[in-house]
């Protein structure tokens, strides 16, 4: 019989096998034609990803048998079974969870973003089998990594507590059940939203947030440290988690359901066990059936394809002016400024401005070096926290020194996070004009205006930073009115010479062919940018405050260590902003010929 | 034609990727007042010989002059006085349309009021008037066409340079299109387009460029093509056949039968 005559169900699963192909196929391409150095990475860390969950498999295997130790319980008094119990459910109810909040921005990439549905749905296999196939895409990344940390521990359970042979293929089956349903689940989710919002604008949020909450997370130690607080964990405290979590095991919570069955399974418990097993499996399929057929349907007859509440379209202005009177784009900055920089340049400042506030996706990349400015600016600004602390016994001259450092210590620390900043504003700033760069370069623009509103544009931003940083260090730290003046300078002077070297950079490895900003990229020049500039940051700073701390040393008066740092620190800060983009104005003149 | 000023002038122009050669000593003319349609097959050169135009590409060897002026010598007169329509409209996502014809206008010095008076025109006559607060990613196809379209037509350019500007419009807003250009020729400007639709290019053009692998093969009027085609190509089709070569016509049908 023809492949094509069969019933829909018939083919469901070689056509899901099919596109499974086609996927697997455009993954082996991709690793194929990958650099040799991609290659060799990527196979290093799949040996790792193995290594690591052969470590956490043994590791969890010896810490659950020594947990289960009658000498432990008899030695810290209480029974840790209960909890050792409760450790599936966990793992389970984190799992399901986990994989319903982490796929959604899978699915909405392959559901909406990824360009490929309708040719998909045009071909002549069931929709079905092309639902399943988005699914099963979306969830087998977050699965991988689920499996990754979550069966070494419940395979290291069953075996510490001796848990019956059953147990070890049923924790696969609900795992793959929970991941289904909840990958199912969030396919609804995705569409719901996205007949709310765009697509396209819930991608940028999802990106910003992500962006944001990963960041904190990995600053979230170093800031409850930075508040002051030491991070010490009391036995009371440990036993409080326990309760907490075995409360947490309750009966009628759906998500405690797998974990426990397996729990009653593996300890013999068969009744209870196979009920409660089967309850999840069970409610699993239906879930994802039911997720299935709604989401094809939903899809299919074009409900989740139209938007009922975003009817509001995206206007920049919401009221019509005369056209006598409308200003130019770079009109806002006033007559004033424009007296100083050509109309190209304010326009394209103001254009470059506009598009970083108004697309996400850029923002959840400034986001770093934001957090990394507030921490660090609470971090040092915090009272009782002092980096060079005065004492009554120290010489004048050591005192002196060491306000010095402290002060401008301080400058180094925005310097640090306004080099984050560039590496971003003025790495990426001819990149992140993307494909729309024809429009500049079939332009009657100068190249030297061209290069003066891209350094502007990262310049300012930096800048301002930079400077309410100063502000907040001085009135702070009471720094006298030339300690502040000259503190300004130095942040400018040096902010100017790394916002040149990374802008030349960026433009020789300029790489315009991206169409998600986060994915853009100046290559190995542009990295070779970021690494010169760590070593200009810290010469620069040190020409502008080596003269003050020799002034310091020698007891010479200040003033000479103002001018001399002056001099020097402003050469090699104007050299830094001015002699890399003159080296590359001539390939800039060419950029995106190739 | 309104007048006979040459406005785009090419010599030998070459252009060469590695061994590859893109384009192959392409000499041709474009007189004010005149359209003139840019044609061969996928891949002919079409796409490099406009880039050299208006000065996106450096051509390897020969020159190019646009309204008179060199456009490697002198490329901000040549850019100031040509717009470009590319074959996909890449504008900035995130602007307004409204917006981004003011940026086109400050990017060109454009006079403020001129700059406004002229937005609004070009967003009335484009029938973008209703979406021009709304940002660029917002529009359709069609819409970001004419969108781009608005922007080279912003500063009134002497030669105005369009890559395939009739793809994926309906057949009203290719009839603007057409019209425009037209209007635009009557009015003394040189427009340049290449166009895959050789009805458009017979009906809209008053000479004919074909070029194939690189090498322009031949240039005319419709009835200085005819004569240069074999007996019996009375049609632009034919002619472009004949001179392009048919053998994949053959293959197909092969294939389909």
């Amino acid at each position: 019989m023809n492949e094509l005559s069969a019933t829909p169900a018939a083919r469901l699963l070689p056509s899901i096998w099919k596109l499974i192909r086609l996927r697997l196929l455009l993954n082996w391409n991709s690793f194929k034609h990958a650099k040799t150095g991609r290659k060799i990475l990527t196979i290093v860390l799949v040996i790792l990803a193995l290594a690591f969950t052969g470590f956490i498999f043994f590791l969890s295997w010896w810490l659950l048998g020594f947990l289960q130790s009658s000498k432990l319980t008899q030695y810290a008094g209480f029974d840790v079974t209960p909890f050792l119990q409760s450790v599936p459910v966990l793992i389970f109810a984190l799992l399901f969870l986990g994989i319903l909040f982490s796929s959604f921005g899978v699915l909405l990439q392959a559901l909406y973003l990824s360009g490929d549905m309708d040719f998909l749905l045009s071909s002549p296999v069931p929709i079905r089998a092309v639902f399943v196939t988005k699914l099963l895409q979306a969830v087998l990344p977050n699965f991988g990594l689920a499996a990754l940390f979550g069966l070494p521990v419940l395979y290291g359970l069953g075996i510490s507590g001796k848990y019956n042979i059953l147990y070890f293929p049923l924790v696969l089956l609900v795992m793959v059940a929970l991941t289904l349903a909840a990958a199912g689940l969030s396919a609804l989710l995705v569409m719901l939203v996205s007949r709310i919002f765009p697509p396209r604008r819930v991608a940028e949020v999802l990106g910003f947030l992500t962006g944001t909450i990963s960041i904190l997370c990995s600053q979230s130690g170093n800031l409850y440290n930075t508040m002051g607080r030491n991070v010490t964990i009391s036995g009371s405290q440990v036993n409080g988690a326990f309760a907490l979590l075995m409360r947490f095991n309750t009966p009628w919570n759906p998500l405690n359901w797998a974990g426990q069955g397996l729990v009653d399974l593996g300890g013999g418990r068969w009744l209870a066990g196979l009920l409660l097993v089967a309850l999840t499996v069970g409610l699993s399929a239906l879930a994802f059936g039911f997720a299935l057929v709604t989401a094809e349907h939903w899809y299919y007859s074009g409900w989740a394809r139209m938007q009922v509440v975003a009817t509001r379209k995206k206007t920049a202005h919401t009221h019509t002016r005369p056209a006598q009177s409308v200003p130019g784009i770079a009109d806002t900055a006033g007559a004033q400024t424009r007296r100083l920089l050509s109309a190209p340049v304010m326009a394209i400042l103001q254009k470059d401005f506009l598009l970083y506030r108004r697309d996400m996706r850029n923002l959840s990349q400034l986001v770093t070096p934001l957090i990394f400015g507030v921490f660090y600016t609470v971090m040092f600004l915090r009272p009782g926290n002092p980096i060079f602390p005065d004492s009554p016994d120290m010489p004048a001259i050591f005192s002196s020194i060491g306000r010095l450092i402290a002060t401008y210590g301080n400058i180094g620390m925005s310097l640090f996070v306004g080099w984050m900043m560039l590496g971003r504003l003025a790495g990426m700033a001819f990149s992140a004009e993307g494909r729309n760069y024809w429009m500049l370069k079939a332009a009657p623009l100068r190249t030297t205006h061209l290069l003066i509103a891209k350094f502007l544009v990262a310049y300012l931003p930096t800048l301002t930073l930079g400077m309410l940083f100063m502000v907040a260090v001085s009135i702070l730290q009471k720094a006298s009115p030339a300690m502040f003046l000259y503190g300004l300078l130095a942040t400018a002077l040096c902010l100017a010479g790394m916002n040149g070297i990374l802008l030349a950079f960026g433009a020789a490895g300029a790489n315009f062919n991206w169409s998600d900003p986060r994915r853009m990229n100046a290559g190995a020049i542009g990295c070779l940018g970021q690494a010169i500039t760590a070593l200009f940051l810290p010469i620069t700073f040190g020409f502008f405050i080596g003269p003050l701390l020799l002034a310091a040393v020698f007891q010479w008066p200040q003033i000479y260590g103002y001018l001399a740092g002056g001099v020097a620190g402003t050469i090699v800060g104007a050299a830094g902003a001015i002699v890399p983009p003159w080296l590359v104005r001539k390939r800039v003149e060419r950029l995106n010929e190739n | 034609m309104a007048n006979s000023a040459t406005l785009i002038e090419t010599q030998a122009l070459v252009k060469r990727y590695g061994d590859k050669l893109a384009v192959n000593n392409v000499s041709l003319e474009v007189q004010a007042g005149e359209v003139f349609g840019f044609l061969g097959p996928n891949g002919a050169g079409k796409t490099t010989t406009i880039k050299m135009i208006v000065g996106l590409l450096q051509p390897s060897s020969g020159t190019i002059r646009v309204a008179g002026y060199d456009v490697q010598a002198q490329p901000l007169q040549a850019k100031a006085a040509s717009g470009y329509v590319p074959d996909t409209p890449n504008l900035y996502a995130k602007l307004s349309g409204r917006e981004l014809l003011r940026f086109v206008g400050d990017l060109y010095s454009l006079d403020r009021q001129r700059m406004a008076q002229r937005s609004e025109e070009l967003l009335r006559v484009l029938d973008l008037n209703e979406a021009a607060d709304q940002t660029i990613d917002s529009y359709s196809h069609g819409m970001q066409q004419k969108a781009s379209l608005a922007a080279a037509l912003m500063h009134d350019p002497k030669v105005l340079v369009l890559d395939e500007p009739t793809v994926g419009l309906d057949p009203k807003s290719a009839r603007l299109i057409k019209d425009i250009l037209r209007q635009m020729a009557e009015r003394g400007a040189a427009v340049f387009l290449s166009t895959h639709i050789l009805e458009i290019a017979e009906r809209m053009c008053d000479r004919i460029g074909i070029i194939n692998n690189g090498e322009l093969v031949a240039v005319g009027t419709m009835n200085e093509l005819r004569a240069l085609g074999k007996a019996g190509e009375t049609s632009l089709e034919d002619i472009f056949l004949g001179l392009t070569g048919g053998a994949e016509e053959a293959e197909i049908s092969e294939i389909l039968r």
